[in-house]
């Protein structure tokens, strides 16, 4: 059963609005693939051409390498969880799951042992009967898995269904979904806003931006290695501080950042002399100086603003003081309790801990998100994704 | 409720006010009814011998009816022609609605509805009358179809009921639309969706999705329009020929040809039990109650 999932070249235009871009991308059979990025970036839309609701303006869709030009959604190998799962509020938990064998002309004792069957893997046996509205959030999802299972699709397309869980309750339903996704061997399309999620469950993550991809890999190396500022800003929190290229050799990048003169990092892009470029340090790879030995060029010095308590870190605010820009800190306790909004403090880096890509431009994440919440105001622990490697 | 009125406007107020309404409720509504009532079941008199020997109660304004087979067959005839209507209304209204509600962008199903409600300000009559001449016999409906060759010669629309049916469709058309289009409407699109994509073909769709989640709507609409057609006049007086008379006429011969006020009324009276029927009929069908239906 080949459930990979090709676009070739799909672009989706409304109007004189582009949706995406041309896009093409391979999704193998029985991957976990998330599709991350900001609201309105195209997510949706581009799961909506891989379920059939929508036709792209160009290019084509090949689910187990046969084309989808011209199938109607009723007839792809796709099901989709919708982000309100759309139940049907007037069925019972049985008839939810079996409407897609009755639909395919399954007799009813079969449609009634496969229902206990999915019933069993979400974890919901003996439920069967209750009437939907009878569910908990947390067992209506489970229903909706069951009854997009039970079509037994090659390709399942999961669009934000754990959003209106609660925090305790989306993680273990994460869990669960990757369990279930193992366990059956489906090719999982997963799409999302929030990277805490997207980075725990999936084999590959593509990150979206503007209806464009701009870096298609593991969770690890999307975390470690980003392509893009924006990669860099919207996987994890980054600080990025900008500059022009002075020198480039050896994997290794300087920068002339004004105010802050030459810092050093690995080279993340295409570099070259006297271009525009970023320096990105995660919270994480900044520390109080003297934990750092002594290289002058990795040092910044900044005016501490706020000190938050995380459990066994603390995240600091504070403000740079030759450029009043402002970075983020994660320090551990020890250095954490003798730290004081108010006080000066010496930060400094290790410069194979920091990253320099190109700045082509292309808005950054923190550029681009305007009204909406950054990712980093959310609960921390759940959204922090500290790789213990 | 008294005691909200009074909380707010105080007790002469409050009084007055319920006063008022119950003054409305008895001697305009509930007392000519009841009058009614009353008459329907008294035979037809000479004014000077009420009150006298021949003057009581009794059933037989209401046997009448039973023992007449033209007014009888009318009765039944008016009845299946009410039901016929009101599905045939229901045929129309359902994909309109359907498209109102789901299909529409919200400047298409404005302009829709503009367009469906403006003839309603014109007189029922006058609406009726211009279907009149649209069907006629060299009207131009007529005169279209003879012109397209679709028919050789002109056919009497009007001749028997298809003119009444077409004319009741029309009349009664936004009082199924109305409610169906408020039922379907609130349905979350993506149920439909769902069905999509779990494999079911429109027609599935409609059948367990949609038409299961607008019953309550579906249910009002037959109701009514049950009603208006099964009440009506003008449709049937301007629109029908003798053969096609409906039972409303009948009563009105009662009342104002024959000048038997009593039979008329025992004949309104049928009617109006034949509706009730009706209506608690579709209630049991559809498992709805009062409560969905007055929403
Ligand atoms: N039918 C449509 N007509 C016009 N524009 C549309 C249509 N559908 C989507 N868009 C636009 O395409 C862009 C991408 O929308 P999409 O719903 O795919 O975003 P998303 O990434 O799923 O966002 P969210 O996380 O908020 O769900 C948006 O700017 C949206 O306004
Ligand atoms: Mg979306």
């Amino acid at each position: 059963m080949d459930g990979s999932v090709i676009l070739d070249n799909v672009v989706m235009r409304f109007d004189d609005f582009t949706a995406i871009e041309p896009t093409s991308l391979e999704i193998r059979s029985g991957e976990f693939f998330s599709f991350l990025g900001p609201s309105g970036c195209g997510k949706t839309t581009l799961l909506n051409i891989i379920s059939g609701f929508l036709s792209p303006t160009d290019g084509d869709v090949r689910i187990g390498n046969a084309s989808m030009r011209g199938v109607p959604v009723n007839h792809r190998p796709t099901a989709m969880i919708f982000q309100n799962l759309a139940l049907f509020p007037l069925m019972s938990v049985y008839q939810n799951i079996e409407f897609g064998l009755e639909v395919r002309g399954v007799d009813r004792a079969t449609r009634r042992r496969k229902a206990d069957e999915l019933l069993e893997l979400v974890a919901l046996g003996g439920s069967g009967g209750k009437p939907v509205s009878a569910l908990s959030g947390g067992q209506k999802q489970r229903v909706a898995i069951a009854r997009a299972l039970a079509v037994e699709p090659r390709v399942l397309l999961l669009d934000e269904p754990l959003s209106a869980l609660d925090l305790k309750l989306r993680q273990h339903m994460r869990n669960e979904l990757k369990a279930i996704q193992r366990k059956t061997g489906i090719t999982f399309i997963y799409i999302t806003h929030d990277q805490g999620e997207a980075l725990a469950m999936s084999d590959r993550v593509a990150v979206m931006s503007a209806g464009r991809i701009q870096q298609v890999a593991d969770p690890e190396t999307l975390y470690h290695r980003p392509q893009t500022g924006f990669v860099a800003t919207f996987v994890g929190e980054n600080n990025r501080l900008a500059g022009r290229v002075i020198e480039c050799r050896d994997g290794r990048a300087t920068l002339d950042i004004p105010g802050l003169g030459r810092l050093s990092g690995r080279s993340g892009s295409e570099l070259s002399p006297g271009r525009p470029a970023a320096l990105f340090v995660r919270p994480e790879s900044l520390s109080l100086s003297d934990a750092v030995g002594s290289a002058a060029a990795s040092m910044l010095e900044a005016h501490i603003e706020t000190v938050s308590f995380e459990g066994a870190w603390r995240m600091l605010e504070a403000r740079l003081i030759a450029t009043r820009e402002t970075v983020r800190i994660l320090v551990g306790q020890g250095a954490g309790d003798v730290l004081q909004p108010g006080q000066t403090a010496r930060f400094g880096y290790d410069p194979d801990n920091a990253i320099v890509l190109a700045d082509d431009g292309a808005p950054t994440h923190d550029a681009e998100m305007g009204e909406t919440p950054r990712a980093s105001s959310q609960p921390a622990q759940e959204n922090r994704h500290v790789p213990s490697a | 409720m008294f005691r909200q009125l009074k909380a707010r406007f105080g007790v002469p107020v409050a009084m007055a006010i319920v006063g008022i309404l119950g003054v409305w409720l008895i001697a305009m509504v509930t007392l000519p009814q009841l009058q009614m009532i009353d008459y329907s079941f008294r035979p037809s008199l000479l004014p000077a011998e009420i009150g006298g020997p021949k003057d009581g109660w009794t059933l037989a304004n209401y046997v009448t009816l039973f023992n007449n087979d033209i007014h009888l067959s009318i009765f039944f005839k008016t009845l299946w022609s009410s039901v016929f209507v009101t599905l045939l209304t229901l045929l129309v209204s359902y994909p309109l609605a359907y498209y109102l509600a789901k299909i529409a962008t919200p400047g298409q199903a404005a302009l829709c509805l503009l367009l469906l409600i403006v003839p309603f300000w014109i007189n029922e009559i006058l609406r009726t009358f211009s279907w009149f001449i649209l069907l006629a016999f060299r009207g131009p409906l007529n005169e279209i179809l003879l012109s397209l060759g679709l028919i050789e010669r002109p056919i009497r629309f009007l001749n028997g009921d298809t003119g009444v049916l077409v004319g009741m469709v029309y009349a009664y058309l936004l009082f199924m639309v109305f409610p169906l289009y408020n039922a379907i409407e609130s349905l979350d699109g993506n149920q439909i969706r769902a069905a999509r994509d779990l494999g079911a073909g429109s027609l599935r769709t409609h059948w367990r999705i949609v038409i299961p989640h607008a019953k309550p709507g579906i249910a009002t609409g037959c109701i009514m329009t049950f009603m208006l057609a099964a009440g009506s006049y003008a449709v049937p007086a301007l629109l029908g020929s003798p053969g096609s008379r409906w039972f409303t006429q009948i009563i009105y011969n009662w009342f104002f040809e024959g000048g038997d006020w009593n039979q008329g009324a025992a004949y309104a009276f049928l009617l109006l039990i034949l509706c009730i029927g009706f209506m608690a009929l579709v209630m049991r069908l559809f498992k709805v109650g009062l409560a969905d239906i007055a929403k």
